[in-house]
């Protein structure tokens, strides 16, 4: 995992030459052209897709965030972490109904207080869930080849599916919708609170995790272990504490994706980890595996690509979409838009 | 070596198998007459994993008939089987499971299966052993009509041995036409389907009559059954403002989240069409289509392919629920009505035959004979040549909010009133 | 190697030098063992004989598929995560030339080695944009290739009739040996020998394959590409044969399966069948052809029978419930169709963390994981018995 600012010296690979300003530039300039395909397609209704569209990826994209992490740090496509984000929003599911809401709470005080405990408890328990599957069933089998712990995580997405199966619903459970639903005028934007909401949810998150990567320690120890674990091992760093503070981080944030599943749907079901974890896994992909940056950017791309094919009526193809997105990028540019060379392995 | 491997294989399949020694499948006893010739009903329904709700229900109401009617001179018990593998119906299970239940001397009748593509692999193999099967959910019109029916009757052409009383999508579709011309009055439609055999089967019949009514179809699309996030169909919804909306699909696909977001997006108030994939449940059954929709549950319209005016609808509902201790399933009176027309149909042919092979055939030629009508849960029944049922009867019903339930509206016989 | 490895060489060296003579021996046996076994008890007391070949046929299907993963994963170590793709190709093709659907009815017999070679040809095409790509990113790049193939199936409605499917396709047939014409829909026998013979000689080529050069350019790609391509070996042709090998297997398997269950649906082509066969591949043992062969059969069956069969044993017990402190477990009362995901789950992460290297795993492949460097939370079992 790396910021944006230190893809530079790989620059005889990377197109982007404009120095730090080149990704927010490059971003800037993706919406304003994912804006104009919307208004083309959609007309009046162009800025509410456009809204919708931001809104999907920036759930793909906290789920997004929680793959490349982990990828990033043990090079280990993790298939259970959709599954955490199903049982993320389980987590808030029970939690809501049990604290007796079924509806939107009109007091923005109580409102708030009910979010901070639904998302810590929700994040929380992801997080735990998720250390506790690193060190039973990714640990052991650190230094196997690539292909066990694939499969092992694999068996443990079969394993939490049936959990919720068995123990909640076989099919799809309504969820307490609690933020109101006004329409906000924010000058020429019209858009409603719970759109608003997810957003800026998810870009705060983004900004979180990434000034807690390049500033903290244990975000250096991080970045350090995803450069080189013996290395950084060497340098002191406690390996096994790294990948699981790793685990935990991207746990949650797929928890906090729970959260807004059940918020911004309103419904949970036991197999939306498996469709959702693909997707935001091409997301990861996209941006550039093992770089949060462009982990959420490829989020925002899967949402845009979705929403587009349903403008243009092409509703049927939204997953062939995009997946040929992600073969097309990778053909062309293999690792992912904000380009990122991994530890130098053969 | 290798030979050793290929021991060690055996031996490993012989130790993991063999500890799971003991009946084949469970069999839930059903009552029959006492003593008398022992034969079974097979089940070939969907019983696990997310389609667990469709089967389950369904092959209560065969379990149900078994219990609650006798045939003199049989013992009736069932051999059930299963369709879902890894969750999910497939169709080389269920072409499995027929050829199992074809090996089963004792299987008179097989009710099932629930799923359209399962019965496209199922009727060759039905049709080779001559098997009779009645589908109490089976809605393509592909199936009993047509040339590609035809195709599917590989071994015998001329032997009909799958029949269902479902009717088919060209109908249903049309009824959810009716609806959205006549009883909406909506004169423009925005039709999407789930991308499914039976969802684009019934939006295709939609299409087909809607605009035979003179309606116009602003607009098609198809939404992959996996969504969750309608948001961009609703705000097409938006801008399109048609008069109705037309969803060929079932809950699972997520028709009640759509339904749910158009009320989200203050759209409520066009009207909603689905077929029996949506009526599956009063707002209060969990996970049903009016559950799921919440503040979308006001204006929808849905479908049920058969007869409404039921004889006794109440007794039936009251004793399944006394056997099993919960409501019974959209498709629990359909499976209960093969049920009764297997046992009349033994009836008929069975008095003094033990041969089972000859029971068998006697009882698929029974069935398969157009001139024999059956008295049952669903009022009274017949078989056409092709196998469908003769009650082209569909039932129209509307969400009310006083009971907050589907409310039975009026019901259309499309032989009696076809759409021109 | 142990005095017991010793002991051991010497058959193996026989059936090693003689692989072709082997591979007919076990056709053979498994032929004429197979369907004997299933009579004795506790078999007899699951299903007929009938159903049981029934079931190895579709078991051949599978075994097949491990096969031609195999090849791809297994030997040039390329991960592939969308093999369902090829499998659906095969099928289709053979539904195109033996259908109402085009009103072709080209013979079975002909249209395996068709829909192989037009699975190969799709194997170049899918396999040629992966060849600069590393481990994993070809990992997803072949995910997304198994995801948007059935979506095609699934809508490009004119080609291929849709979410329908083309039904109606015919059956393979003897032409009268053995007094068998066309395979039927309630025959087993037919299909059971055509696959075993099919096998048998997919078996026998990638034998071939293996001592091949190919097959030696495959292993020294697996293990380090850099070096390989500096020793001459062209990495580009050398990729593109394992795939195109590998989607031809999956092509013969996609053939039979078409045929034998007379019509094909874009549903059945999903990520389950790429995952389980990777599953078949990777717990058999990647690399050892029997193994996988073993491997793919006994998953196989535990899949279609075992677990099904777990409700009536439990049941047959007749436990009675039990309390455990504040719990009680009434065992008659769970239904153990429900936990079907959750007991393979815990089966593939049990046995990734007990026996990563498969059930019976090549010795190379023994060698790697056992004798590498020990670290400070690997598990290192101790040498196994080869």
């Amino acid at each position: 995992m790396t910021t944006a600012a230190a893809a530079e010296p790989q620059a005889a690979r990377a197109p982007i030459t404009l120095g730090r300003w080149g990704t927010p530039i490059g971003l800037a300039i993706a919406l304003v052209v994912g804006y104009l395909l919307m208004v083309i397609g959609a007309g009046a209704q162009g800025q509410e897709q456009f809204i919708n569209a931001l809104t999907i990826g920036g759930i793909y994209a906290l789920i997004a965030l929680g793959y490349t992490m982990v990828y990033g740090i043990i090079e280990l496509i993790n298939f259970a972490h959709g599954d955490v984000f199903m049982v993320g929003s389980f987590v808030s599911w029970w939690l809501l109904t049990t604290m007796g809401f079924s509806g939107p709470i009109n007091d923005p005080v109580v409102l708030t207080v009910v979010l901070v405990i639904a998302f810590v408890v929700s994040m929380g328990v992801m997080g735990v869930v998720g250390v506790v599957i690193e060190r039973l069933a990714y640990r052991p089998l650190r230094n196997a080849p690539r292909l066990a712990p694939l499969i092992t995580a694999i068996g443990v997405s079969f394993i939490l599916q049936n959990i919720i199966f068995v123990g909640i619903s076989n099919s799809i459970v309504p969820s307490p919708q609690i933020i109101p639903n006004p329409l906000l005028t924010i000058g020429p934007i019209e858009i409603r609170l719970i759109n608003l909401f997810v957003i800026v949810l998810a870009v705060a998150l983004m900004v979180a995790l990434h000034l807690f990567i390049s500033r903290t320690s244990l975000g250096r120890a991080m970045r350090s272990t995803a450069i080189d674990r013996e290395a950084a091992q060497i340098m002191g760093v406690n390996i096994n504490w790294t990948i699981a503070m790793t685990f935990f981080i991207g746990s949650a944030l797929a928890g906090a994706a729970g959260v807004v599943q059940g918020l911004y749907f309103g419904v949970t079901v036991f197999n939306i980890g498996f469709q959702a974890g693909l997707k935001a896994f091409t997301a990861a992909v996209l941006g550039g595996i093992g770089n949060t940056t462009g982990a959420a950017i490829g989020g925002f791309v899967i949402g845009f690509i979705e929403v587009l094919a349903a403008v243009y009526g092409y509703g049927r193809w939204s997953e062939a979409a995009v997946f040929s997105t992600l073969v097309l990028v990778l053909i062309f540019r293999p690792t992912g838009i904000l380009g990122q060379q991994l530890a130098d392995r053969a | 070596m290798k030979r050793t491997y290929l021991a060690v294989a055996g031996a490993s399949v012989a130790i993991i198998v063999g500890a799971c020694s003991g009946s084949s499948t469970p069999s839930p006893s059903g009552g029959g007459g006492g003593g008398g010739t022992a034969v079974k009903v097979g089940i070939e329904l969907p019983m696990t994993g997310g389609e667990a709700p469709n089967g389950v229900p369904t092959a209560n109401g065969v379990a149900l008939a078994i219990d609650q009617i006798q045939v003199p001179g049989f013992t009736v018990t069932i051999n059930q089987q299963d369709d879902a593998l890894n969750g999910k119906h497939d169709p080389n299970q269920g072409a499995k499971n027929l050829q199992t239940l074809a090996n089963d001397s004792q299987v008179l009748f097989v009710v099932g299966p629930y799923n359209s593509n399962v019965a496209q692999a199922e009727i060759p193999v039905s049709n080779a052993a001559g098997l009779m099967q009645c589908s109490p959910a089976n809605t393509a019109v592909g199936l009993t009509k047509g040339d590609a029916a035809k195709a599917l009757r590989q071994t015998n052409p001329d032997k009909i041995a799958y029949v269902r009383v479902a009717t088919t999508d060209d109908n249903q579709g049309a009824g959810t036409a009716d609806i959205a011309y006549n009883v909406a009055s909506a004169k423009k439609a925005y039709v999407l389907d789930d991308t499914q055999t039976y969802g684009k089967g019934l939006a295709d019949g939609f299409t087909d009559a809607y605009t035979k009514f003179g309606g116009t179809i602003l607009k098609r699309d198809g939404v992959p059954d996996s969504t969750t996030d309608f948001t961009s169909y609703v705000t097409t919804a938006k801008s399109l403002t048609p008069d109705v909306v037309m969803y060929g699909g079932v809950t699972t696909s997520g028709l009640g989240l759509f339904r749910k977001q158009m009320a989200q997006q203050q759209l409520a108030t066009i009207p909603f069409v689905g077929g029996d994939g949506i009526v599956d449940g009063s707002a209060a059954t969990a996970s049903s289509f009016l559950n799921i929709a919440g503040d979308g549950d006001m204006n929808s319209y849905g479908t049920v392919a058969a007869i409404h005016d039921i004889p006794n609808p109440d007794k039936f509902a009251s004793d399944y629920k006394a056997k099993f201790s919960s409501d019974p399933g959209s498709y629990s009176a359909p499976a209960y009505a093969c049920t009764q027309i297997f046992l009349q149909a033994l009836q008929a042919v069975g008095s003094g035959v033990t041969d089972l092979a000859q029971l068998r055939e006697a009882v698929r030629a029974y069935v398969a004979d157009t001139s024999h009508t059956y008295d049952t849960v669903l009022g009274k029944v017949g078989f056409d040549a092709n196998g469908d049922t003769t009650q082209h009867t569909i039932s129209y019903y509307q969400y009310d909010s006083t009971s907050k339930d589907w409310k039975f509206l009026k019901q259309r016989d499309f032989t009696a009133e076809p759409v021109q | 190697m142990t005095a017991m490895g010793a002991r051991l060489q010497t058959p193996r060296a026989f059936l090693d030098r003689h692989q072709s003579l082997s591979i007919l021996l076990g056709a053979i046996a498994v032929t004429l063992i197979l369907p004997v076994v299933v009579l004795l008890p506790p078999f007899s007391g699951f299903g007929t004989q009938k159903d049981f070949v029934f079931g190895f046929a579709d078991a051949g299907v599978y075994v097949l598929l491990a096969l031609g993963l195999n090849v791809v994963v297994g030997f040039a170590g390329l991960l592939d995560l969308g093999y369902a793709a090829f499998f659906a190709i095969g099928a289709y093709t053979y539904a195109y030339g033996a259908s109402n659907f085009t009103g072709l009815f080209v013979p079975f017999w002909i249209m395996l080695p068709v829909g192989a070679f037009v699975a190969a040809i799709f194997g170049l095409l899918l396999g040629a944009p992966t060849l600069r790509l590393r481990g994993d990113y070809l990992a997803i790049v072949t995910l997304g290739f198994g995801e948007i193939v059935p979506v095609v199936f699934l809508n490009a409605e004119t080609y291929t009739n849709g979410t329908n499917g083309i039904t109606g396709i015919a059956q393979p047939s003897w032409y009268g040996i053995f007094g068998v014409n066309g395979f039927g829909f309630t025959n087993p026998w037919p299909y059971f020998i055509s696959i075993v013979a099919i096998i048998a000689i997919v078996m026998m080529l990638l034998y071939r394959l293996q001592d091949s050069r190919l097959g030696r350019a495959w292993v020294a790609i697996r293990e380090d590409e850099l070096a390989a391509a500096s020793m001459g070996i062209n990495t580009v042709t050398t990729k593109l044969l394992a795939f195109s090998i590998g989607a031809s297997t999956a092509g013969l398997a996609g053939v039979f399966f078409s045929a034998k269950l007379s019509s094909v649906t874009p549903d059945q082509f999903g990520f389950t069948v790429s995952f389980t066969a990777l599953a078949m591949v990777v717990l058999g043992g990647m690399g050892n052809i029997w193994g996988v062969t073993a491997g793919a059969f006994i998953i196989y069956e535990i899949q279609s029978q075992g677990l099904k069969q777990l409700q009536g044993f439990i049941d047959s017990l007749g436990i009675p419930a039990f309390t455990l402190g504040p719990i009680t477990i009434d065992l008659a009362s769970i239904n153990f169709l429900n936990y079907q995901y959750l007991l393979y789950g815990l089966a593939l992460v049990l046995m990734m963390l007990l026996r990563p290297e498969g059930l019976f795993p090549s010795r190379r492949r023994v060698r790697e994981l056992h004798e590498a460097t020990p670290d400070d939370d690997a598990i290192v079992t101790p040498a196994d018995d080869i």
